[in-house]
């Protein structure tokens, strides 16, 4: 331990004496709330996160209530919800209001800005040696525009005639006509507005990351010593940026289908008997518009979850990650076919079919970076001297569930098969696994290891224990029996399949998955019990590299100052992943490479 | 050359500098304009899927056969040739003043901002000339077998296939997804002008306050430009997808 | 901050060359182009008055006026957003993330174009009188 900076919180104010040009009188607004300093952007970006994340995830227990129990009512709902749920039971409208309203928080505010929002601003600058982002002032803009995004979203929910019900994928005609459903009126044009301010956030937040990752790197920070955290956040940004534009054209067309008459999306519509005007669009089109965002958008959840943890995983086993360039290769791959393999969304909705076999085949190549980077994490794992740090486990939970959730993925790549999947529980399993819980748990990993360097202190670790236990245990219970349902037909967003013979006899396993829904839930609430609790009264962190970790954020002062380093950033000259080399526990990035030293 | 001497020995990507030798202000605004050319690339796709997926589309040497001042006279072409001139000519002057700036001559700078200001001013003017022309211009239609007299809008326009009738050939209603692509294409591509000019404004004002010749360089002015010549970059398209093809 | 950011990132200054004639190459360049591309503009134009015209020749002039549109965003990126004078690394990382667009646009319009063929086929519905179509909208369909 010789090598680690023994840096009290006393050095900090030592870090703004040496930075003049950031050493001015902070008030409470410019240091909490209108900050330009990387951490506390990333703080807000989580706290805002976790709490859309209760949002999202409240609304999903509502619904799974109506799943589990469709026949009884509870007349709390109606005290709780008032005309929503009148009698105690809720109504299919708000039902499907909810639906789309969990999917659309929990894919957009939680695992898009709350994943990479958080992790990007805190950890690049931190990893690769630069005092703060390339544009500091443009990253308190990419948070507030978020903001105002989250600001619209919230009030939508309380317009009269509810918020957009369409499904998360907005979908035309449903979208596009006011007079579709209740959801389809204000409700659906706030949440096109605030997408549109989401996606400036988001272009705002990814030109900053890219930027700051090409240009602002510490002597000897080359490309191939970057973390992979790192790598896997820069092809985030990419993503992010050259696919969130083509959503904002088909918001911006589906605006103007919606209120000036025009028809890209409308054709052939008959309401009541009578045809509409409109002719000549398609309803696909905005699908195509949608997935090619939306495919890229499944990544920029999942990347950085990979990123970090690629990186737990190597500094938790002791041992350095294997195949760092195959690690960089496949995350480049995956970003690449992200772009490619959209219409596999698509497959049933009329898709030319000689078209469609060729999106077969570029989504069944993903399966090849996918399965590199699987057995890359297990042979990192492979005859290791593990730590299970709540950080590690929740790593190894994502792995777990990115095997278990990416398998299906194949069955579904498959244009033949999905004819018969489509649209039913087997999808909702799939891409709840390996999306939905497997980020969550890297964005879980990625807070219990860096929780001590956000806020000098620990998380609680047997709350932390607890919390994982439930969780991935909960995630399998829940998603794995939804498999079964979908391959017998069972079709999702229903409101109520009781009125099905054939669907009768999964009465109980619903049931089952709701009380395991609210169980999971409900440990989510300790998590954040932990998160608050541990900010004020956790266990202080006294050394400046608990984990004994290898990377530059560690060499920064305990509770860094806005600047992060006192006196000049570290040169670099190794990679991130010397760990038992030549008997040596760990070797920081900034050590120099002695002369005798072994190649790896 | 020596400039390629340095780029030769240089190791670009091992930190500490940036591997692109261009600031990060630039390297923003050089991702910010992808990710803008994928705005427009998806409404330029959506217009060619939608065309794509019609037997019959309009011909723009119907509609666009007009000129300021010309009355009646069929000239195809040639007011969409004149906002194209226009375009390019207040790209040139972008240049310059990017010229001007390296050469740290505030006076140019001044020069040919102004002209470049006034080039994209023109060019909006022409535009909403253009747009006037087209939602006030009444054309004769079938419709339901009768004749009637429309404009062209995002709803419906008066350009579709000609069929008999009476003795002579008339327009039945044409796609209205043209209507609504052309509008919504070069308005949305006409906002971007219109931003453009916003920017050269400040980017005027910022020069006459001496602004950039304290920081000693006009790194700015080139940012702008960066901008400027990407609005003409995607006219070329909108002029290529609605006028010529 | 930025400013102490930015001396930094620079590694050389490129010397700037004091004429402006590449510019005004460049102009002439764009406008000569452009004239090309209206006169091919006016021949299709004449093409589609003619009595009967011909599908194959009017796809291969439009196809010359894409590749005249190319040639032109590739003068204006190249000399006007001085790309062409960059660092190879800028410009890789502007050309390869476009490469993109050719899946991009081959996609769409193959699914555009099945649609027409998917409408075509099934839809009874909207067979309206329209069988006497001028020659120019009977060329349109044929080639789309």
């Amino acid at each position: 331990m010789s090598n680690v900076l023994e840096l009290q919180e006393s050095d900090v104010h030592h870090g703004h004496e040496a930075h003049h040009e950031h050493h001015h009188h902070e008030t409470f607004i410019t240091k909490y709330v209108f900050s330009q300093d990387h951490k506390m952007i990333a703080k807000q970006f989580l706290i805002t996160g976790m709490i859309w994340a209760i949002i999202g995830g409240l609304f999903s227990v509502l619904f799974r209530l109506q799943l589990g129990y469709p026949e009884s009512t509870f007349p709390w709902l109606e005290d709780l919800l008032g005309h929503w749920a009148k009698g105690g039971k809720i109504l299919p409208e708000f039902y499907y209001a909810l639906v789309t309203m969990h999917g659309t928080i929990l894919v957009f505010f939680v695992l898009t800005a709350g994943l990479s929002g958080t992790f990007a601003n805190f950890l690049i600058p931190l990893q690769i040696g630069a005092r703060d982002m390339a544009s500091p002032l443009l990253n308190m803009l990419s948070y507030w525009f978020f903001f105002l995004a989250s600001i619209i979203m919230f009030s939508s929910l309380f317009v009269q005639t509810g918020p957009a019900s369409g499904g998360w994928t907005i979908y035309p005609p449903l979208s596009a006509l006011g007079d579709a459903s209740s959801g389809s009126k204000i409700g659906m044009d706030l949440w096109l507005t605030s997408m549109a301010m989401f996606i400036v956030s988001s272009l705002l937040g990814g030109l900053n990351y890219i930027s700051t990752i090409l240009n602002l790197r510490t002597k000897g920070m080359s490309m191939t010593r970057m973390p992979l955290t790192i790598w896997a956040l820069f092809f985030t940004a990419v993503l992010g940026v050259l696919s969130f534009p083509v959503l904002l054209s088909g918001a911006i067309l589906l605006l103007f289908d919606r209120n000036l008459g025009t028809s890209f999306f409308l054709s052939d519509i008959y309401v009541n008997g009578k045809i509409l005007p409109n002719e000549g669009g398609s309803a696909i089109l905005f699908q195509h518009l949608f997935w090619f965002l939306g495919h890229p958008e499944v990544y920029i959840i999942l990347l950085p979850a990979m990123g970090m943890s690629s990186e737990i995983i190597s500094v938790n086993s002791r041992k350095p990650i294997f195949g760092y360039m195959a690690m960089v290769g496949s995350l480049f791959a995956i970003a690449i076919l992200a772009f490619l393999v959209w219409a596999h969304h698509m497959f049933v909705t009329g898709l030319n079919p000689f078209l469609g076999s060729f999106f077969v085949l570029l989504t069944l190549l993903i399966a090849v970076p996918s399965a590199i980077k699987v057995f890359n994490w297990l042979t990192t794992l492979w005859r290791a001297n593990i730590r299970f740090t709540p950080g590690m486990l929740f790593a190894i939970g994502f792995v777990s569930l990115f095997i278990s959730g990416g398998l299906t993925g194949i069955f579904l790549g498959n244009s033949a098969l999905d004819i018969h999947l489509h649209d039913t529980y087997f999808v909702v399993a799939h891409f709840h696994i390996v999306m939905g819980v497997a980020s969550f748990f890297g964005m879980f990993a990625g807070v219990y290891h860096w929780f001590p360097k956000m806020y000098g202190r620990y998380l609680n670790n047997t709350l932390a224990y607890i919390h994982f236990w439930i969780t991935i245990i909960g995630a399998y219970l829940i998603f794995w029996p939804m498999h079964y349902e979908g391959l017998a037909g069972m079709p999702r967003r229903y409101y109520d399949f009781s009125g099905w013979e054939s669907f009768k006899m999964f009465g109980g396993l619903n049931e089952f998955i709701s009380v395991v829904a609210m169980i999971v839930f409900a440990a989510q609430l300790l998590f954040v019990l932990n998160f608050f609790h541990s900010i004020f009264k956790g266990r202080k962190v006294t050394t400046a590299n608990p984990w004994g970790a290898n990377t530059l954020e560690w060499t920064t002062p305990i509770r860094p100052g806005h600047g992060n380093w006192v006196g000049e950033i570290p040169e670099v000259y190794r990679g991130a992943y010397d760990y038992g080399k030549d008997g040596r526990e760990f070797i920081p990035q900034t050590e120099p490479v002695g002369e005798n030293e072994s190649h790896h | 050359m020596s400039t390629a001497a340095v780029q030769q020995g240089t190791k670009w990507w091992s930190g500490g500098r940036s591997p692109f030798n261009a600031s990060y202000g630039k390297v923003m605004m050089w991702y910010f304009l992808m990710s803008d050319a994928f705005t427009f690339g998806a409404f330029l796709i959506s217009y060619g899927t939608i065309r794509f997926s019609q037997n019959h589309w309009v011909d723009p040497n119907h509609v666009f056969n007009s000129f300021p001042f010309a009355g009646h006279t069929n000239l195809p072409l040639a007011f969409v040739s004149l906002m194209t001139f226009i375009l390019i000519a207040s790209s040139v002057t972008m240049v310059l003043a990017v010229h001007e700036g390296h050469k740290m001559n505030k006076a140019g700078v001044e020069k040919y901002m102004l002209w470049t200001i006034l080039g994209g001013l023109c060019f909006l003017g022409c535009q909403a000339w253009e747009w006037t022309h087209l939602l006030t211009g009444q054309h004769e239609v079938l419709v339901n077998g009768q004749l009637e007299y429309w404009n062209t809008t995002v709803a419906h326009n008066p350009f579709g296939p000609e069929v008999m009738f009476n003795g002579k050939e008339v327009a039945t209603p044409g796609p209205i997804a043209f209507g609504s692509y052309f509008f919504e294409i070069t308005g949305f591509h006409g906002f971007h002008v219109f931003s453009g000019i916003i920017i050269n404004i400040i980017m005027y004002l910022k020069t006459k306050m001496s602004h950039f010749e304290q920081r000693g360089h006009y790194e700015m002015i080139e940012k702008a430009g960066l901008y400027w010549h990407f609005v003409d970059l995607v006219w070329v398209f909108v002029f290529l997808c609605f006028y010529l093809i | 901050m930025s400013a102490s950011f930015s001396s930094q990132e620079i590694t050389f200054h490129p010397e700037h060359e004091d004429s402006t004639k590449p510019i005004w190459r460049t102009f002439w360049i764009l406008s000569i182009l452009t004239v090309i591309e209206l006169s091919i503009g006016l021949v299709i134009y004449n093409i589609h008055k003619g009595e009967n015209p011909n599908a194959t020749l009017v796809l291969a002039f439009k196809g010359m006026v894409c590749i005249l549109t190319l040639a032109k965003a590739y003068y204006i990126v190249s000399v006007f957003m001085h790309l062409g004078s960059e660092v190879r690394n800028l410009i890789m990382t502007i050309v390869v993330p476009l490469c993109l667009f050719v899946w991009f646009i081959a996609a769409f319009l193959w699914d555009g174009n099945s649609w027409k063929n998917l409408r075509n086929r099934y839809n009874r519905i909207n067979e309206t009188p329209t069988e006497q179509v001028a020659p120019a909208a009977k060329e349109k369909g044929a080639k789309d």
